[in-house]
């Protein structure tokens, strides 16, 4: 049975500011979820640490809440134990970008079948506001007093150029569309990213809902997202952000179905009841 | 069969394959029924450095390598001089050149023949690596093993290598020739070492402790293994990953240590029994994750293969400094398993016992143990090749009232251990949390609901205490001896050859006491042993022995029991214990300066 409204219902609700964007970004995660025919019980969503994180507690699934930036390894091990279920990462731009960022490259290397959605808000803001990778040079903080010396990444640019096979940008506040890029992601066989421009009212006063609407636009229609050199020319263009689908890859065959081991059944189905240690002891006779 | 035992080391250069080669001869002396330690040093480069594989074979026991050689085989003759030690006039060296200069070592009382091994491989064989094979087979010769053995086993080891087989065949009669000819003509005295070795041969294994800890992860249902490259733990990385092609299972070569980890709690969490394993710089990264898996209580084993630290410290050399660390590693009060597991045996059983108290009691287990004994091949008796598993405190295999009854993945039980769900496989769902939680999995800050889940986890201790592995006692009864001798790990192995010795000699023998488990500490059984009247009144004499500068050891002896009065002998410098000054010591109360006594 596909899962409805109140499987989703966790006894705790949000304790996020009002307008934040997380409360569309877990709206439209119970939308996709609910619009997708997925089993509740195949499905694990897993949550940084952070004020994005917290949505662990306001949702109510196979959930694991990670270590500060170490979802996507859980995710990733998740996935090779059982192969059959749906794995979601979500976190912030502080957890996913910056502390666990290594592991994000790794997981796009590998097209390990994970989707990853970054509430990416340009802030540390559970820690009350840092500046975060994602954070324009420049940005004044408690930290950065006098404005952060380094660049802003692009991530998008960075998981397009480390083979990522399913790479978007969304915004929080349009949530249609958010739902459906969030849909195709998780139907995506390999790995997905999309980077969710999140406001935060409480510590990004500057960005906030009006000014992504003035900064964002679509892309193209005719854009072609299945051309890579492309799609890292168009991610590192200035100007307006664009939002949409930016680079696919259909063809690559996502980790999981690379391991002869896993060809037939998942790791989980195969537990060894009886196990027998005469090939394991061939070398030491 | 009469008591045989040799004593066989090869030295090289990096990239000589000496280890090879003594893999190659401690197997040949398995296949001749006897019992093997196979203990290699070597520097921590690629090419060049001075490297040793030496095997110490015996119709009894073979517990570790002896300081007394029979034969030495050096690919260099410069390297006489790093065994001028060991060179007694019992001892045969066989050097790898033309010829030798007698007169620069006047003081020499060993035989010394040299034989141009890689000469006649280049010219007579055309493959200068067979010079290894022509080291084994004179070695072979030298010890009068059967030597259909030597052509069995190269016919095993290079199936399907025709050409390789032949080029091996021709260099063992080469080598064995030119033996016969130096002994006959200089050093016919030598062969009174022959051996005649009894050929029925005894159902053993041969393998590194690194090994044994993979196949008794086997045995115990692993199904995934994720790590990064480290000595001394890289060997269970390789073991496990051949075994991918024979058994269900995913080894993850990780990004990083703490990928590795992470990856690992993932897949447990998603059901299936995982591993990981490093040393003590990878495992420092580890630390934070321990904790995870402490507080969402997922099963998880790790081995930690100590070297010496700090830092980088000396990557292919033993230690056992890592023992405070992993009693105290992980933020936050919850409860861990160590084992220390001391010969190859006691690897498997406990890496098997390992995954049965992880899943069992939902906990992180260690496995610590060193490079001494991980990447030492020693014998052990062949174990039962048949295993039955069972899943273990799974929400299926436990009662869990009626089924309207809401699911509550962190019941408040009486043993601490609460039934777990596994996604996809059950139709409950929870959250797995690193907040601290409610019953439910949610994250809480209430103060009763945070004491009630931390006492529940720690509960968990007791629930297991009565599974884990007791002291084990060795020696004389540790209520009688004079001295006690306390280790935990691979120490045993030397201990027990150390017992041997003493077997021919007039003096007492002490007790000795080996730790199989250091956490949680079995403080009621280790205070059973003792005769507390004789303790207070200082009658007994106490040592720890063991590889830590700071005497670790008997800091948690101090901490666990009420034994106050303990004496350390310390040894680190990254090498291991010999019995032989063990020996000394217990005879004569003096000990090399390499030695610390505290
Ligand atoms: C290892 C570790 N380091 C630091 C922290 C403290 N910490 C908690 S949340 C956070 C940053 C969160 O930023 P982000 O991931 O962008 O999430 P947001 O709160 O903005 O949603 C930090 C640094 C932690 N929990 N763990
Ligand atoms: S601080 Fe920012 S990110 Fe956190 S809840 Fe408030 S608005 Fe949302």
């Amino acid at each position: 049975m596909s899962i409805q409204i109140p499987d989703l219902l966790s006894p705790i609700s949000p304790t996020w500011c009002p307008g934040c964007g997380n409360f569309s970004i877990l709206t439209a995660l119970k939308k996709a979820l609910i619009e997708l025919d997925l089993e509740l019980k195949d499905l694990v969503v897993l949550f940084g640490i952070g004020c994005s994180g917290n949505m662990a507690d306001f949702i109510k699934v196979n959930g694991f809440h990670a270590l500060h930036g170490r979802a996507i390894a859980n995710a990733i091990g998740i996935k090779l134990a059982n192969h059959r279920l749906k794995v979601i990462v979500t976190g912030g731009d502080g957890d996913l970008y910056g502390e666990g960022f290594n592991h994000l490259l790794a997981a796009a290397r590998g097209n390990h079948d994970i989707s990853v959605f970054v509430h990416n808000n340009e802030r540390y803001s559970l820690t009350t506001g840092q500046a975060s990778p994602a954070s324009k040079k420049g940005t004044v903080g408690k930290s950065t007093p006098q404005g952060v010396i380094e660049e802003a990444i692009n991530p998008l640019a960075l998981a397009i150029s480390a083979n990522a096979s399913f790479v978007a940008r969304a915004f929080a506040a349009q949530l249609q569309e958010l739902v459906e890029m969030m849909k195709e992601a998780i139907l995506h066989e390999g790995f997905s990213l999309i980077d969710i421009l999140q406001p935060c009212p409480s510590f990004n006063k500057v960005q906030d809902n009006k000014w992504y609407l003035e900064h964002t636009r679509a892309l193209k229609a005719d854009y072609d997202l299945s051309n890579q050199e492309m799609a890292i020319k168009q991610v590192l263009k200035k100007g307006p952000i664009e939002l949409g689908l930016f680079y696919r890859d259909q063809e690559r065959p996502a980790y999981h179905q690379e391991l002869a081991q896993l060809k037939n059944k998942s790791l989980v189905e195969q537990f060894p009841f009886k196990q027998d240690l005469n090939l394991g002891i061939n070398d030491f006779v | 069969m009469e008591k045989i035992e040799l004593n066989w080391k090869i030295a090289g250069k990096a990239g000589d394959g000496v280890m090879l080669a003594a893999k190659f001869f401690a197997k040949l002396c398995q296949h001749q029924g006897l019992k093997v330690f196979n203990y290699y040093e070597y520097p921590s480069l690629i090419k060049g450095g001075h490297q040793t594989g030496q095997v110490f074979a015996s119709s009894e026991a073979a517990h570790c390598q002896r300081l007394h050689l029979d034969l030495l085989f050096l690919f260099h003759p410069k390297f006489l001089d790093f065994h001028l030690d060991a060179l007694d006039e019992e001892l045969l060296v066989l050097i790898n050149s033309s010829n030798f200069d007698h007169s620069q070592y006047p003081q020499l009382k060993a035989k010394v023949i040299s034989i141009p091994f890689s000469q006649l491989a280049r010219q007579k064989v055309g493959d200068p690596l067979t010079a290894n094979m022509m080291a084994i087979a004179a070695s072979a010769k030298f010890f009068a093993f059967d030597l259909t053995k030597l052509t069995d086993l190269i016919k095993k080891e290079f199936v399907d290598k025709k050409k390789i087989i032949a080029k091996n065949l021709l260099a063992i009669d080469l080598a064995c020739d030119y033996l016969d000819q130096s002994l006959s003509n200089s050093l016919i005295e030598c062969r009174t070492k022959t051996l005649k070795i009894d050929q029925s041969r005894k159902k053993d294994l041969l393998l590194t402790a690194n090994e044994a800890v993979g196949l008794g992860a086997i045995a115990a249902g692993l199904q995934f293994f994720s790590a990064y490259p480290m000595t001394p733990a890289t060997g269970l990385l390789h073991y496990l990953a051949a075994q991918q092609a024979a058994y269900p299972i995913v080894v993850k070569h990780s990004e990083d240590e703490i990928a590795a980890i992470n990856q690992a709690l993932g897949a447990s969490f998603a059901g299936v029994r995982a591993m990981t394993g490093t040393s003590g710089g990878g495992y420092a990264l580890m630390v934070e994750a321990t904790s995870l898996a402490g507080v969402a209580e997922l099963p998880l084993v790790i081995l930690e293969a100590m070297r010496p630290g700090p830092g980088t410290g000396l990557p292919t050399w033993s230690s056992q400094a890592d023992l405070n660390f992993i009693i105290h590693a992980g933020h936050g009060d919850f409860p861990k398993v160590v084992f220390t597991p001391g010969t190859a045996l006691e690897h498997y059983e406990l890496s098997k016992l390992a995954f049965y108290i992880a899943e069992k009691h939902q906990l992180p287990v260690f496995i610590l143990s060193d490079k001494y004994i991980l990447e030492s091949q020693q014998s052990m008796p062949q174990p039962d090749l048949l295993i039955d598993n069972q899943r273990l405190s799974l929400l299926d295999t436990v009662k869990t009232g009626s089924i309207e009854e809401k699911y509550l993945r962190y019941k408040d039980t009486e043993t601490g251990i609460s039934p777990r769900a596994i996604p996809g496989l059950n139709k409950e769902v929870y959250l797995a949390n690193s907040y601290e939680h409610d019953q439910e999995g949610f994250a809480t800050e209430e103060s009763m609901i945070a004491k009630q889940a931390m006492d529940k986890r720690l509960r968990k201790i007791e629930t297991m205490l009565p599974e884990l592995p007791k002291p084990a006692v060795f020696g004389a009864p540790v209520k009688e001896a004079d001295k006690i001798l306390i280790s935990f790990g691979s120490t045993i192995n030397v201990l027990q050859e150390l017992l041997r010795l003493l077997d021919d000699k007039e003096i007492a023998k002490p007790a000795i006491i080996h730790l199989p488990c250091v956490a949680p500490f079995l403080t009621k059984d280790f205070e059973e042993l003792f005769d507390w009247h004789k303790i207070n009144e200082g009658r007994q004499e106490i040592y720890t022995v063991e590889g830590t500068a700071t005497a670790q050891l008997a800091q948690v002896l101090k901490a666990n029991s009420r034994l106050r009065k303990i004496k350390s002998l310390l040894r680190y410098d990254g090498r291991p214990f010999y019995a032989e000054d063990l020996l000394q010591w217990l005879v004569s109360a003096k000990i090399s300066e390499i030695y610390q006594i505290k």
